[in-house]
């Protein structure tokens, strides 16, 4: 085909040069475009290696890039690091430093206060431990009498009063505190900076 | 007429509210439930004749309970155990950061001013000393002093029984003065029951029927306690023969605004209750009055 293709522009440039060469009536010496057919198959373009890379090259590339991606993927199978409780790591200081607390010893008499006190705080806590008990035991029986006569008053009074109270609970009430609490009080802002480490895997 | 199309009505409910109540089947009329599953049960209108017969008037009173907002002071007994244990826990522990980093400090400060002292020769080289560990506490104590809490006991508050403020670390009840037959008694508000409504709902009226605007949580259906008295000899009839009071238990949960001092009800603890109440009465109702 390349030589057909060369006939073919020797012989559009022979036409063209044709009256050029007929003017001047020159020697024998030619430049190569116009070699005879004879001499087609040596000419110097046409000696050149033509390229042959075409379909060896995207195999070769598409392996290399295969082997990467295993090497890849061989690198991140490694499982992930554990996220570190923040709780379970003690600090150094818990061993090292020396936290004896240096308080003198207890004398006999001391010892007896301490023993005769509890003795005393647990018989005080039993009394009022029974009388507790005590009271919740007339407060039932109050309840007790009173449903007795409501039911000796009217049987569907005594019914509508045993049935339980659905809207009662859920029923909360903040117990005592140690100072009342101030009617006009501003409470101060609670700014803070917050320190939490938050890991990612 | 009207009676056969309630009855109609109400039957699939009955059966699906069957479950929930006690009532037997045969004698007792239908009750009026609403649609919602949530409500208080009232009761149909059409049992007059069966109260007619029992010759006691019904009433409900509220027992109306204002919980103690501060803690109780100790006993002396309860305040050396309070010192011992806090002594006893002292001794049981170890030396916290805060106090081992005083210490330190002390120690550096006495080598400091000790003649020897060379300061190349310092073995930490954190400095640490650009705030002491003693600044550190005298800075906390002030914060603390410049907040003033308010005061747990005030004696003028105490005194007037209509606050409810007072004696903030006891249980109050309230009293009020109503009109029993010929001669007004200091007694739990209390209020007549009327038909067609349970005993609860008559005490959420008698509190309701006070002057002051009372919010209060009503714990339970059943009464606490009941007091009968029989009218004198000479008052008696046929249908009364005397009163049935019963009493509901409910807690202060709003106290809504501060009443008038010339108004009829007073906040008093259980050990004065003893001054207002009749004997009898404060019998019966000094049962289910706890003071713990």
């Amino acid at each position: 085909m390349s030589v057909a293709l060369s006939r073919c522009l020797c012989r559009a440039l022979s036409r063209q040069t044709a009256p050029l060469l007929s003017g001047e009536h020159h020697h024998a010496v030619q430049s190569p475009w116009f070699a005879p057919v004879m001499t087609l198959k040596t000419s110097a373009p046409l000696r050149a290696e033509p390229k042959k890379k075409k379909k060896v090259d995207p195999r070769r590339e598409q392996l290399l890039r295969d082997r990467l991606k295993k090497k890849l993927k061989r690198l991140e199978k490694v499982p992930p690091e554990y996220i570190p409780i923040e709780d379970f790591i003690h600090s150094i200081f818990i061993i090292l430093l020396q936290r004896e607390r240096s308080i003198p010893s207890l004398s006999f008499e001391e010892k007896e206060g301490r023993a005769l006190l509890l003795k005393e705080w647990s018989h005080y806590k039993r009394e009022q431990h029974m009388a507790e008990v005590k009271a919740i035991e007339l407060a039932l029986e109050a309840q007790r009498e009173a449903l007795e006569e409501l039911k000796l008053e009217s049987e569907e009074l005594y019914q509508a009063a045993l049935k339980p109270d659905p809207l009662l609970f859920p029923f909360s009430h903040e117990g005592p505190v140690n100072t009342p609490p101030k009617t006009q009080y501003d409470a101060p802002d609670g700014k803070y900076n917050d320190i939490t480490r938050v890991y990612t895997q | 007429m009207a009676a056969p199309f309630r009855r109609m009505a109400s039957r699939p409910l009955l059966q699906f509210l069957s479950c929930f109540s006690r009532t037997a089947t045969g004698n007792t009329g239908f009750r009026q439930f609403s649609s919602t599953s949530l409500c208080r049960a009232t009761l149909p209108t059409d049992r007059v004749t069966e109260r007619a017969s029992s010759p006691w008037t019904l009433m409900a009173a509220v027992c109306l309970q204002r919980l103690p907002v501060i803690s109780a002071d100790d006993s002396p007994i309860e305040q050396q155990f309070r010192q011992l244990m806090q002594q006893m826990e002292l001794e049981k522990s170890l030396l916290s950061d805060h106090e081992i980093r005083l210490l330190e400090d002390a120690e550096r400060l006495s080598r400091k001013q000790s003649n020897s002292y060379d300061s190349d020769e310092e073995e930490d080289s954190r400095n640490q000393d650009i705030v002491l560990t003693q600044d550190l506490e005298d800075s906390w104590e002030q914060k603390l002093k410049s907040f003033e809490p308010a005061q747990r006991v005030r004696a003028d508050v105490d005194k007037d029984l209509t606050s409810v403020e007072r004696c903030l670390a006891d249980s109050l009840v309230l009293l009020a003065e109503q009109q029993v037959g010929s001669e007004k008694l200091w007694l739990l508000p209390h209020i007549q029951w009327q038909e067609g409504e349970t005993l609860r709902q008559t005490a959420e009226r008698a509190l309701a029927s006070l002057p002051a605007g009372f919010k209060a949580t009503f714990l339970s259906n059943a009464p606490c306690g009941v007091y009968k008295y029989k009218l004198p000899k000479a008052a008696r009839t046929e249908s009364s023969v005397g009163t049935k009071v019963f009493f509901f238990k409910a807690i202060l949960s709003d106290s809504g605004p501060p009443a008038a001092p010339d108004s009829s009800f007073v906040w008093l603890k259980k050990s004065e209750l003893q001054q207002y109440l009749k004997p009898a009465y404060m019998t019966k109702v000094g049962r289910f009055i706890l003071d713990l």
